[in-house]
């Protein structure tokens, strides 16, 4: 499972790295950032789902 | 004998702060000549008066915004974890809730209700109630905008918003005041700010538990309602809350909107005939004014860890007040900062976001806060403002301030969170 951040569509409302810290972090111009890259974990599964749920703009996808 | 005494004393740096400023009547007035002074010579204050450290740089602010690793918003005492609710006029609240889960928790279950498509379908109600409320004074030819305008509008949206019964708008509107005064001055306004809480919660505890059962398409059904994860806030929870939006949601926008037409009238009249060929600027007046003279000013924290900053060590736990109103005057960051322009080129004008960080690469203003705390009615507040303004431009042909001079806009004390606003604004026009 991996999850993708479409930088295009990101406006940088900051939600997904806000709301799951655990998965995502804001680089210095406020981008959006993966902290952790292997999803096997049942905890990091929830926060990708949420965050993709969630980001306003549509940008956060999960391909299995 | 006197005037000897005070040729002796030495003359007082021009540079140096003395805290008391920070508690006088020229600072409620106008404080950004001691902003001033603070960016250029004191970025980083300790002031062991009011026991705590003050911040005024733009990317100070951002930084410590941004920095939950080392600032928290909850407050402690010395000795241990602070009560909730038991001494805060809303009872308990989701300011409270710090950086903790439970904080994320509680934003996410409502944050939804406040931007997007759920906010929209309430823009009509907020239209018709302009209407309403402008209506009972059109006819004048004046208005004195504060007390008949703007102070009316966005507490009548909200109880609106809530779905409660239009007959108890005007009780509502008498604990929202209560509440309001019992925010800032404690002692006889804070005992009668908690007992209009605890009259505004017995009137609706009934209602929450007749609309937890059968939810309506209001906004108290939606709160008591949603769900994360399976679970629902308390009945404490949602009247904490409900009492939040009343001085969070209510008297804040009502500032913003009695600003907006201040500096139109008297800041600049030149851009307000700009408006009036296009009432969509109404949006860059909102920006603007959210940094020129923003309705909060100050935002406090306390260190969870040593922080260090300009060279020098802020110890854990220290208090620290950011001055949002310093920072969004700071030259480093704007061009002619005390100049009121609605066209800004430096400024991101539009919608806020909660990272600060925008893709045209303008710095925004700092009057919602940013982060983990960034207000919740960013969109809301901007939208009514819109609408409020619109309307009652479009009600009125060549508005003037009736009097030449005005007092400006105040606060009845910054530090601890009254709002700035003008106390009265008096206009005559034509009506249309
Ligand atoms: C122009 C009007 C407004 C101004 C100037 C304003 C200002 C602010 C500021 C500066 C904060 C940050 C607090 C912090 O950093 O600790 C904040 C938070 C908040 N605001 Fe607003 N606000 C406005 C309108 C509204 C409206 C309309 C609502 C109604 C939904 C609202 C609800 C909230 C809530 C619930 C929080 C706390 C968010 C959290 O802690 O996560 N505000 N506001
Ligand atoms: S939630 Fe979406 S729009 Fe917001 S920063 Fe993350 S990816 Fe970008």
């Amino acid at each position: 499972m991996k999850v993708r951040i479409d930088l295009d569509k990101c406006y940088r409302s900051g939600e997904c790295y806000y709301n799951h810290p655990e998965l995502f972090e804001m680089s210095d111009d406020g981008d959006p950032a993966l902290k952790v890259t292997d999803l096997t974990d049942a905890g990091m599964r929830l926060h990708a789902e949420q965050a993709a749920e969630v980001c306003p703009a549509g940008a956060i996808s999960i391909e299995e | 004998m006197a005037e000897a005494l005070q040729e002796q004393q030495p003359p007082a740096l021009p540079n140096e702060i003395d805290p008391r400023e920070f508690d006088g009547p020229a600072f409620q007035r106008d404080p950004f000549p001691l902003y001033k002074r603070l960016r250029d010579h004191h970025p980083l204050f300790h002031d062991r008066f009011h026991n705590r450290w003050v911040l005024s740089r733009y990317w100070d602010i951002d930084g410590a915004f941004q920095d939950n690793a080392s600032y928290d918003r909850a407050v402690y005492k010395p000795d241990g974890p602070y009560q909730f609710g038991s001494t805060h006029v809303f009872g308990p609240n989701i300011l409270e809730y710090g950086n903790s889960p439970q904080h994320r928790w509680l934003r996410n279950i409502v944050a939804g209700q406040f931007v997007g498509n759920r906010l929209q379908v309430f823009l009509p109600m907020v239209a018709q109630i302009c209407d309403e409320v402008i209506a009972t004074f059109k006819e004048a030819g004046e208005v004195e905008l504060v007390s008949q305008f703007s102070s009316q509008v966005p507490i009548r949206v909200i109880s609106n918003m809530l779905g409660l019964p239009r007959q108890d708008e005007d009780t509502f509107v008498g604990w929202y005041q209560a509440l309001i005064a019992g925010l800032g001055f404690g002692g006889e306004h804070l005992a009668r700010g908690i007992q209009a809480r605890n009259e505004m919660w017995d009137y609706l505890d009934p209602l929450i538990a007749t609309r937890s059962k059968t939810p309506g398409d209001d906004l108290l059904s939606r709160i008591v309602s949603a769900e994360l994860d399976g679970a629902r806030m308390s009945p404490d929870e949602v009247k904490g809350f409900v009492a939040l939006l009343l001085a969070a949601g209510g008297d804040t926008t009502d500032k913003a909107i009695a600003n907006m037409w201040f500096h139109m009238m008297y800041t600049r009249p030149d851009q307000y005939a700009d408006v009036q060929a296009d009432p969509n600027l109404w949006d860059d007046v909102f920006t603007e004014m959210m940094r020129y003279d923003p309705v909060v000013h100050a935002q406090f924290r306390h260190t969870t860890r040593e922080v260090e900053l300009h060279g020098r060590v802020i110890p854990e736990r220290a208090g620290i007040i950011l001055y949002l109103g310093a920072g969004n005057r700071d030259e480093r960051v704007f061009k002619d900062p005390d100049t009121f322009n609605i066209h800004r080129s430096d400024l991101h004008m539009g919608r806020e976001n909660r990272s600060g960080r925008y893709k045209d690469g303008k710095p925004g203003h700092l009057g919602f806060g940013i982060g983990q705390h960034f207000c919740m009615g960013y969109a809301m507040a901007r939208q009514e403002a819109m609408i409020a303004c619109t309307k009652l431009m479009a009600a009125m042909d060549t508005p003037q301030p009736k009097f030449d001079r005005h007092p400006g806009i105040s606060s009845p004390s910054i530090d601890s969170g009254g709002f700035r606003s003008p106390q009265e604004l008096v206009l005559t026009f034509n009506p249309v």
